[in-house]
């Protein structure tokens, strides 16, 4: 069971339908290993349909219900962006976006002992990528300008706030100042998003920042 | 308090859940009137809820159709036991909306991958199902109305925080804080809710 949540405001937006990007995958990554959220969430929901069935009527065109009725015989449309396999062992809703598992994705290197890779998520406005960081090593010190959420994929890691484990969600934002550490026994991976690049602060820290762009 | 003056008997449970009758009947029978009735129900709503959220008029009955096209192909997929008739729409007409309007290559999302068609069992009770539907209800009306007008626009509007605070001419700080009281006060309703239920539970068995 996972310890750190997605907060009822972003809950709420999510389930408004109004996070369709990388933020909203990660969310429903989330929800899909936490029977808490969804059940919030399903609160949410209701909400939307309470909203829903408050609404205003707006008058329809005439010819509407013939159209449809005229409509019902046809088949749904076939293939689907969503029919892509992915590999099972991910969460489904990154499963398309991921070639592989971890073991074979194409991560590039920051160092030897952090690797990432840029998921094909990206917007105008988030930076999504899962980290790698060795077993026992940590990310230089850094600060966020804008807000880092992240959930941890496998493995575990701490910074001086908590310990995070597999199914937590974290939210970092340009206040904070950590220093994540990966678990001893097994190399940690997590999804990031990002709205802003992550800032390294220390000396090697700033060495390291024109690779983080 | 909503739940005082109410039971949870059969008939009330189907006054607050009039569409649900009219889906089964779309799955169990393909019954063309029972959907007919259902658009009638809930076509101008849908649509309602399209042209808040930005749509065009012409947009809009698009999205009706394809919303209503979804629930005939996909009436036998409604589970009455997890959510109320007007709640799945919902969960339709929000995902329509938001696979009609992606417009860039960057919008590279879709609602199927936000919610992905369960795979497994789902775990809720009827009790817990009309609890929720009461409780939605009871917050939405319990809340005062400037926290209730954000939450209106998360939902109609799509709108961040600090776009809701220029449209409001309000500062984000207001914005930011009213729709964390109105959290508070959606959590602190629903705690008083779930003492009602059970005062209830205890009263009727």
């Amino acid at each position: 069971m996972a310890n750190y949540h997605p907060s009822d405001e972003l809950l709420m937006e999510f389930t408004a339908g109004q996070k369709q990007d990388a933020l909203g995958i990660m969310v429903a990554c989330h929800l899909e290993s936490c029977l808490e959220c969804r059940k919030r969430s399903q609160v949410f929901e209701q909400l939307g349909g309470e909203i829903l069935g408050d609404s205003q009527e707006t008058p329809l065109s005439e010819g509407l219900l013939g159209k449809l009725l005229s409509r019902l015989g046809e088949s749904p449309a076939p293939a689907k962006e969503t029919d892509v396999q992915g590999d099972a062992r991910l969460p489904r809703p990154l499963r398309r976006f991921v070639p592989g598992y971890f073991d074979s994705l194409p991560w590039s290197g920051l160092s030897k002992n952090i690797k990432e890779f840029t998921l094909p998520l990206g917007d105008n406005r988030y930076v999504a990528k899962f980290y790698k960081i060795a077993a026992g090593k940590e990310l230089p010190v850094h600060t966020h300008e804008g807000n880092e959420f992240t959930l941890v994929m496998s493995g575990q890691f701490s910074d001086d706030a908590g310990d995070y484990k597999q199914g937590d969600f974290i939210l970092a934002d340009s206040d904070i100042k950590h220093q994540p550490r990966a678990g001893m026994n097994e190399d940690c991976i997590c999804f990031a998003v990002m709205d802003a690049p992550l800032k390294f602060t220390g000396f090697f820290g700033r060495m390291l920042n024109p690779f983080m762009r | 308090m909503v739940l005082r003056d109410q039971n949870l008997s059969s008939e009330n449970a189907k006054n607050l859940r009039p569409l649900d009758d009219l889906i089964k009947r779309i799955a169990e029978n393909q019954d063309q009137a029972a959907f007919v009735e259902l658009f009638e129900k809930a076509g101008s709503k849908l649509k309602a809820y399209a042209m808040r959220c930005g749509a065009l008029d012409g947009e809009a009955e698009d999205i009706v159709q394809e919303c209503m096209l979804t629930v005939w192909r996909k009436a036998h997929q409604f589970n009455p036991k997890t959510a109320s008739g007007t709640t799945w729409l919902y969960t339709i007409v929000r995902n329509k909306r938001i696979d009609m309007a992606r417009k860039t290559k960057y919008d590279v999302v879709v609602s199927d991958d936000l919610w992905p068609e369960p795979e497994g069992e789902d775990l809720e009770t009827d009790i817990e199902r009309d609890l929720n539907g009461k409780i939605a209800r009871t917050l939405l009306h319990g809340l005062p109305d400037e926290q209730r007008q954000i939450v209106y626009k998360v939902y109609f509007e799509g709108k961040s925080h600090s776009e809701i605070a220029n449209a409001l001419d309000l500062p984000l700080g207001t914005i930011k804080s009213r729709l964390r009281l109105a959290m508070k006060k959606l959590d602190t309703l629903a705690q008083e809710q779930m003492t009602w239920l059970i005062i209830i539970l205890l009263t009727n068995f």
